[in-house]
């Protein structure tokens, strides 16, 4: 009943905008949220509806289409005026909530319509700009570590190159079309992140970008949600080999599924090495990681204050393309000591009370948690590993999570913080199934976490936030 | 341990009629009630007391966030007084159209200064028989009278610094007369109000000249001043203690502070940031002092938590010489800003367990107390007024 009755509420209308908004107008995931939430009394959590334009369209759309309705019901009440017509004129009011959240996304179909073809203009505008680019164009495709990796190559080129890459973690032929109407001609690298989130996007944007190496960091379950199966993603991502032929492909040796699918010429990296490179005297702590690359009588000493071994695979192949390009070796060892966590990707931030808080909420594939987790139980600390658990696994949301679990206890971290959900309860029988000897705390949502948090911890503990929880997946 | 069967309601009661009012509004967030609700095994319930002695109590009160709307005074006025019940304990009663009587198990005070922490509630709560944490009645009481502190530390041989103290009426009628007195200590002096906390009105003289100013500052605030002779090279270091029988030591701090003495602003405004409570970026902990005199300022607090009759938490402040290696006790304050949470983080006690200690040292005192014998049988009244002998 009151599940029923939160549809009724005020704030109705501003939710499924809302919703919208956070599933960036994409039909599929709103409908998707639609169909799983049963109580829309508090839809937005974690972030707040912003007013743009479409936004406040769309509530004037459902706010106009209530009240159009409310006058029809009571039209159609006065009109027919017997118990029939006061019965239907009630009926209609009461659906009038359950119609509009179908109603309110017919004017993204509008918008569309006169939005693509503007879309599709920008996008060959910039095909064109680009084919007259003379820039190294780089191209990193796969289900994890796309941005990470971006940013690595990004500080060290750009210890002697102009380097240039779409902002935040734009991604889509929109977005980088219109990064690209920003370059000014005289760029000498340009890094582009390929998002994938159906079959032939990695194509399309490889006729976009027209890259000349291409760079596979690794697939797995993310995004599983809208594949389905692993193959098709391994299809997709594999998208960025096929195109780029006989260029220079690196592939991440760390992703099995990656590995597999490497053909003959393709470049593998991981924390051994890169092509011909090998990694020698590898460490990590809380200060950084730092190893040394050999190559033939050639050594490189390189720290970098990136946190966790599995960064020196994506470091050694910064190296690699920075040697190709003509950097020296002070400049590449320079480079590689100013790569650094980036916003939410292994962020420390140390409290005033001496708690140290590692920030890893912009981690939600099941490659990097399993990375950070054999990170996080190394340190020598009392450890708290806070997460909501992983979104988008589809199929495989059960096997991901209890592996999680089965990690978390063999790791020796002394307390595991789980927000409810759908998907914790498996971290926690992952837990139970591997005898886990420490402590499980359940906190009902991410805010409380945080809020009890720092009155939970003492100087010295190491928090590491793990995972985001967005609302539409409430 | 607390009960697990059934929730326990704890009362956090805060604010006052107190010079000290916001900075108990600070301590009975952080960390109190946010630890409290992160424990998750209580009813909490927030109470506050306006600075002219009114109760309420309402469910925004659970965010700090509801006191630092400009107009929430205006806005409790709107709101019905709370009323207490004493009846087996402590009940308080929300009223209304279906008024409420809630049950309390444990109070939490966090008042500071007059009315609250000067013995005024543990008085009520005494009176009401229900558990509350922190100093009883009587440490709480002579721990605010920094003239009354020195006299029964010092009674135990406890080092003090040499005072002279007045009240406003001695100081009116035979001012000069306690100048002399005053003119007979080391110089330079301080001068204190001696029943306030939170380092309000004290003021260094070093000129005899700003001598009156300073008293009078002092007499704003307080009937009764406290002159002492300040210690040179000065390291000035706290420690606070937790436990009723069996002590537990937090790490001694030293405030590293740029003005002369410790004074409000440094406890709580320093450099204008926003802090969890007290501001802990100042201090140096565990202060790097010689460890014989580690040593000695552990054994005198512990001295001085006795004397006093402290229980569940107390701070002691120390001064120390730095030259003659010299320590002498300043003053002991009964409910540390913000539980001092602090230092204890640095000692291994997070807020959720400090919090959950002290509501246990609470309940452990309470049982203690209510083992003693208060009445008894007599036949006095048979006897009085012209009985029979």
């Amino acid at each position: 009943m009151k599940n029923i009755a939160s549809r009724y509420r005020l704030c109705y209308v501003r939710s499924l905008v809302y919703m919208l908004q956070a599933s960036e107008y994409n039909i599929n995931d709103y409908f998707a949220w639609l169909y799983r939430t049963k109580d829309f009394s508090s839809v937005e959590k974690r972030k707040y509806l912003v007013k743009s334009p479409k936004a406040i369209l769309l509530l004037v759309v459902g706010w106009g289409f209530l009240s159009v309705i409310t006058v029809f019901a009571l039209w159609v009440a006065l009109l027919i005026s017997t118990t029939y017509g006061y019965i239907l004129g009630t009926i209609i009011l009461l659906a009038s909530p359950f119609i509009l959240a179908y109603v309110i996304v017919i004017p993204l179909f509008i918008i569309q319509m006169f939005q693509k073809p503007v879309e599709m203009a920008i996008i060959n505008h910039a095909r064109k700009k680009l084919s007259r680019h003379k820039a190294l164009k780089i191209a990193i495709a796969g289900s994890y570590g796309k941005t990470s990796l971006r940013e690595i190559l990004k500080t060290v080129l750009s210890e002697k190159k102009k380097v240039a890459t779409p902002p935040h973690n734009h991604n889509t032929p929109l977005s980088i079309g219109k990064f690209i109407r920003t370059l000014s001609g005289d760029e000498e690298v340009l890094i582009f992140e390929l998002g994938e989130y159906y079959p032939g996007d990695i194509q399309a944007l490889c006729k976009l970008v027209q890259p000349d190496i291409g760079i596979i960091t690794g697939i797995n379950e993310a995004h599983l949600q809208k594949f389905k199966t692993l193959k098709k993603t391994t299809q997709t991502i594999f998208e960025l080999a096929d195109f780029l032929a006989t260029h220079p492909v690196y592939i991440n040796g760390e992703s099995k599924l990656a590995k597999d699918n490497a053909k003959y010429g393709h470049i593998i990296y991981d924390r051994n090495g890169v092509g011909e490179w090998r990694v020698k005297n590898s460490k990590t702590d809380l200060s950084g990681t730092s190893f040394s690359l050999i190559k033939n009588k050639e050594k490189l000493d390189l720290k970098s204050l990136l946190l966790g071994l599995h960064q020196i695979g994506p470091l050694a192949v910064a190296v690699d393309i920075a040697i190709q390009e003509g950097l020296s070796p002070e400049q590449v060892v320079s480079g590689v000591k100013k790569t650094k966590p980036f916003n939410h990707r292994l962020e420390i931030k140390t409290d005033e009370s001496g708690v140290i808080m590692i920030d890893d909420s912009y981690n939600g594939n099941p490659d990097g948690v399993r990375a950070v987790i054999a990170f996080l139980g190394a340190l020598p600390y009392r450890r708290f590993y806070v997460t909501p658990g992983l979104v988008e696994m589809g199929a495989q949301t059960e096997t991901i999570h209890r592996k999680i679990g089965h990690e978390l206890a063999m790791s020796g971290i002394e307390k595991v913080v789980l927000i409810k959900n759908s998907v914790t309860p498996y971290i926690e029988q992952g837990l139970k199934e591997k005898q886990y000897h420490g402590e499980v705390l359940w906190f009902d949502d991410a805010l409380s976490a945080f809020a009890a948090l720092p009155h939970m911890t003492i100087t010295g503990d190491i928090v590491l936030l793990q995972n985001d929880w967005p609302d539409q997946y409430a | 341990m607390h009960n697990k069967n059934k929730k326990e309601t704890i009362a956090v009661i805060f604010g006052g009629k107190s010079a000290e009012h916001d900075v108990s509004i600070i301590t009975a967030y952080v960390p109190i009630i946010q630890s409290l609700f992160a424990i998750g095994q209580f009813n909490v319930l927030p109470i506050y007391i306006t600075k002219d002695g009114s109760w309420y109590s309402n469910d925004a009160m659970s965010d700090i966030a509801y006191f630092k709307q400009p107009d929430f005074e205006k806005n409790l006025q709107r709101n019905k007084k709370l009323q207490l019940l004493f009846e087996g304990g402590l009940k308080v009663i929300k009223p209304g159209i279906i008024s409420k009587t809630i049950s309390i198990d444990v109070v939490f005070p966090a008042m500071h200064g007059t009315f609250g922490e000067d013995g005024s509630l543990m008085g009520l709560l005494r009176m009401a028989s229900v558990p509350f944490v922190g100093c009883d009645l009587f440490a709480s009481s002579v721990a605010m009278d920094k003239v009354i502190t020195k006299q029964v530390i010092s009674a135990e041989g406890v080092p003090v610094t040499p005072y002279v103290w007045f009240t406003k009426h001695d100081w009116d009628h035979k001012k000069s007369e306690w100048k002399n007195k005053i003119e007979k200590l080391k110089w330079p002096v301080f001068v204190k109000p001696t029943h306030l906390g939170s380092s309000i009105a004290i003021t260094k003289v070093r000129d005899k000249s700003a001598l009156e100013n300073a008293i009078e500052v002092a007499l704003h605030y307080d009937g009764k001043v406290l002159v002492e002779e300040s210690v040179e090279n000065l390291i000035e270091v706290t420690l606070p203690i937790m436990g009723n029988n069996n002590l537990h030591l937090a790490a001694i701090e030293r405030p590293l502070n740029k003005t002369e003495f410790f004074d409000f602003n440094d406890k709580y405004l320093s450099n204008g940031k926003k802090r969890g409570g007290v501001n802990s970026a100042y201090s140096e902990i565990p202060a790097q002092i010689a460890p014989e005199l580690a040593h000695k300022v552990k054994e005198l607090g512990k001295k001085v938590y006795r004397t006093l009759g402290c229980s569940g938490i107390a701070r002691v402040d120390f001064l120390i010489d730095g030259t003659e290696n010299k320590v002498f006790v300043n003053e002991v304050n009964t409910l540390p800003g913000s539980l001092y949470q602090h230092n204890w983080k640095k000692v291994g006690v997070s807020n959720v367990e400090l919090v959950d200690n002290l509501i246990t040292l609470a309940k452990e005192h309470f049982s203690e107390e209510k083992r003693l014998t208060r009445t008894f049988k007599s036949d006095i009244l048979n006897k009085a007024g012209g009985g029979k002998a």
